[in-house]
């Protein structure tokens, strides 16, 4: 069978990217994959394409209800009327109804906590897949950065012995990360492809503050003097709205980015960024899956992000187009322990673990906890979990593990900064790969020119010109004729 | 500054008599019983449940302001005293239209649709039938599905329609400007990004949360007066569909008010129901407290109302017992139904 054929008909391609064919041929030949590809480089199709070539349904887990309906949303845009999203969105009734037809789908999102209901397994056996999707496979692993219990389960589905063959995507993950997948999948001798987590073309620079009134003046006289579009990164929600504030002061086309926003406000935000009309977004981790914006030219993480494979991920936001972009790490001191602070906001510790047995202890619910504010619901689906799994002095001694794993990776992300060595190659190294060859203006410690890298910002004082109510309404309805 | 003027005149209504909690949580639309009957004793249906999402946080913090500015002095145990320029500062909140006990946050699932509709038809008209849809909500996607096939979308005549429709609808609705730019900025179309919250307060120079408020304000008149003349908008009035509550009265209530309502008397329903008389009576009690439309001028005499308001002044109180000693040629139900009614009546 001719792939390229396939490809195009459906897709409107005439050629892979690199990584696709090789991924796609192990799957159609019956082989467990995993796949590591950076993110923009069409990972979807990897599972998209078979689902035309066998004429069973594909099964994708994935962990972010986001994430799901914006991938459903891009195979609808293909004219496929034959995907589904089972999740907790769904009300009962839309659930059952799903679950009844679920074998008539071409293409099956699901989360991993449906995926572990019984009437969904139930269903399952009763039916045959082509494939098996694991997407953001690296939140199986504690070592990733975005641990999620619920993954581990996975594997209670993926033992089956008479299985489609599982692919595992993931945009970043370590040799250990690697190992873990292969082992809780329970995968068969997978076939890896890796491609190079080096881009070549985000040159990576990195400046030091005294304090963080210093590190806000060059933010913003750095943003009013250089060419966007860009993305600043920051840790709270409230830091997203300062520094957006200050920058709308300026006259820079900004908005503030949180998962706390009007859910039509962040539509409309990703909208004006990707038509041009914003030239700034301030955000926290919240803003960029899903957000496809080709020619994005500035990264600045105004705080360190919580581990490197985040900082990946986020300065690869950066340059999709291959031209060059630049990708700013700012340090102050003291940023360091609010990093680690921030991280562990969101983390049981041992106290909550005693809790959660007092609660019991009282013959009342432990998820009371969270409506008595007394942990964060992140925070609880993790303690939960492991109160499950093992016993609570286990349990503290996990949870002690996991928050040291956490504090290293924050003291990783700390080495790149303190490095007088190549950034490039760090970073490279964290993944278990070598650099090959090192572009001109590689980073700040190789030796960086940021102006030739971005370009001077033109002040334009055009502005938009508001149009009447009636106006506008007319050229959205009737068009702009 | 909208915000705090409508925030006066609720303080205002309340009349000193509950504490600095009780707007917050009317403003949430907290279904507890007190927060009910308060809206009916107060007569604060315009303003229940119009910002669910407000946080406690927010509230203090204009609640502080207010105190700042000496509007309003809050003593430690929660009770609380409007200043005299505090009262006129509530009278221009009076000019805001809102309706929330009839449309509890559905004026949302309305706009949802709208603003799907038109994004649709927006793509359509460029012939571009895919595009990521703005509302992920899948029940307003099936929503607008059915109402555009419904509606012949195919034919095209679609745009056309909704748009003489929205603007006539808009024009005679008695908005003013400011508030059509507003809602008509929240959507989106083809090429077109609407503008967010933070956007349209720096346009309109007003904070955040009063554009919201006078966004709100604007879709309860808009729907109230699409509801009006559903002959005229054929199309507007399918979106206003199932948007405003029906009285939301209990269940038994409900069937009183039916047949109250086809002419029976308070006696003939006891009979026909098989209940006595005091539930009925229960039942009208609480039909007067939901919907200030129905007359209570019926069962009581508007001198007899004021009678009853006097002595809920000069004795400061709303206690039954209390009040039919004042005025015993009243029975426990018509005195009830003054305090179900609050001030209003009568004035």
């Amino acid at each position: 069978m001719e792939l390229e054929k396939v490809l195009e008909q459906h897709f409107g391609y005439t050629s892979f990217r690199p990584g696709q064919k090789e991924v796609i041929e192990q799957i159609v030949n019956g082989k467990d994959v995993i796949a590591l590809l950076p993110t923009g480089m069409g990972k979807s199709l990897c599972y998209q394409l078979p689902g035309y070539i066998f004429n069973k349904p594909v099964l994708i887990i994935s962990p972010l209800l986001s994430l799901m309906q914006d991938q459903v949303d891009q195979i609808k845009q293909l004219k496929e009327k034959r995907v589904v999203a089972l999740n907790s969105f769904l009300n009962a009734s839309q659930k059952k109804g799903t679950i009844q037809h679920l074998h008539q789908y071409r293409f099956i999102f699901i989360s991993p906590e449906m995926l572990l209901q019984q009437q969904v397994q139930q269903k399952l056996i009763s039916m045959e897949l082509s494939l098996i999707v694991v997407d953001e496979a690296h939140c199986i692993s504690q070592w990733g950065f975005d641990f999620r219990p619920d993954y581990l389960r996975i594997g209670e589905v993926t033992a089956k012995g008479n299985r489609p063959p599982i692919l595992a995507l993931s945009a970043t993950a370590t040799n250990k990360v690697l190992g873990d997948i292969e082992f809780y999948l329970k995968m068969n001798n997978p076939y890896t492809f890796i491609h190079s987590v080096d881009r070549p073309n985000i040159h990576i620079g990195r400046k030091m503050f005294q304090n963080r009134e210093e590190k806000l003046d060059w933010i913003l006289e750095h943003v009013i003097e250089t060419e966007g579009p860009g993305i600043i990164y920051t840790q709270s929600r409230s830091k997203t709205e300062s520094i957006s504030e200050r920058l709308l002061q300026m006259g820079i086309s900004t908005a503030a980015y949180h998962g706390g926003k009007d859910p039509l406000d962040r539509q409309f935000i990703q909208q004006q960024f990707i038509d041009g009309s914003l030239e700034w977004i301030v955000a926290t981790n919240a803003f960029g899956m899903g957000v496809h914006k080709q020619n994005v030219r500035q990264i600045i993480h105004e705080s360190i992000p919580s581990n490197v494979a985040n900082y990946m991920q986020e300065i690869g936001r950066a340059g999709r187009d291959g031209r060059d972009a630049l990708a700013m790490l700012l340090f102050a001191d003291g940023d360091d322990e609010f990093a680690k602070f921030v991280g562990m906001d969101d983390f049981p510790n041992e106290v909550h673990v005693d809790l959660y047995i007092e609660y019991r202890r009282k013959d009342e619910l432990p998820s009371t906890m969270i409506q008595n504010g007394e942990i964060s619901e992140t925070a609880y689906r993790v303690l939960d979990y492991w109160m499950h799994q093992f016993h609570p002095n286990e349990v503290k001694q996990q949870l002690y593990a996991m928050k040291n794993d956490k504090m290293k990776a924050v003291e990783e992300v700390l080495q790149l900064i303190q490095t007088k060595s190549c950034m490039r190659e760090k970073l490279v190294h964290y993944f278990g790969q070598t650099l090959m060859e090192k572009p001109s203006n590689c980073c700040e410690c190789c030796g960086l020119e940021y102006k030739d890298i971005i370009r001077k910002r033109e002040q334009s004082d055009y502005k938009e010109p508001t149009v009447s109510w009636r106006r506008r309404l007319e050229n959205i309805l009737l068009g702009f004729s | 500054m909208i915000f705090e003027q409508i925030l006066l005149q609720i303080f205002h209504n309340f009349n000193q008599e509950r504490t600095i909690s009780a707007p917050f949580h009317l403003l949430k639309g907290k279904r507890s019983g007190q927060t009910i009957q308060d809206v009916g004793i107060y007569h604060l249906h315009k303003f229940f449940s119009i910002l669910p999402k407000l946080s406690r946080q927010h509230y203090n913090d204009i609640l502080n302001s207010l105190i700042e500015q000496q509007y309003i002095k809050v003593f430690d145990e929660g009770s609380y005293l409007l200043t005299e320029r505090a009262k006129e500062v509530a009278k221009i909140g009076e000019g805001y239209f809102f309706n929330g006990w009839y449309y509890r946050g559905n004026e949302h699932i309305f706009f949802a649709r709208l603003s799907l509709i038109v994004q649709s038809l927006s793509h359509q008209g460029e012939n571009q039938m895919s595009f990521s849809p703005i509302q992920k909500d899948e029940q307003i996607q099936q929503w607008v599905r059915q109402f555009l096939v419904v509606n012949n979308y195919k034919e095209g005549h679609l745009q056309q329609k909704l748009f003489e429709e929205m603007v006539s609808s808009l024009e005679s609705s008695n908005l003013e400007e400011r508030a059509k730019t507003i809602v008509i900025n929240r959507l989106a179309g083809f090429q077109t990004a609407g503008l967010t919250w933070q956007q349209i307060s720096y346009q309109e120079k007003l904070t955040e949360m009063d554009v919201q408020l006078i966004y709100i304000s604007t879709l309860h008149s808009w729907i109230t007066h699409i509801l009006n003349h559903s002959e005229k908008y054929v199309l507007l009035h399918q979106l206003a569909k199932d948007i405003r509550v029906i009285i939301p009265l209990s269940g038994s209530a409900y069937q009183t008010a039916e047949l109250f309502r086809k002419g029976y008397s308070m006696e003939e329903i006891s009979h026909i129901r098989r209940l006595k008389i005091s539930t009925i009576e229960d039942h009208i009690v609480e039909i007067a407290m939901n919907d200030p439309e129905f007359s209570i001028e019926q069962f009581i005499s508007t001198e007899d109302v004021k009678k009853v308001m006097m002595a809920v002044d000069d004795y400061n109180t709303r206690k039954l017992k209390i009040l039919h000693e004042v005025v015993p040629h009243l029975s426990y139900f018509q005195i009830r139904l003054v305090l179900a009614r609050g001030e209003e009546v009568g004035t």
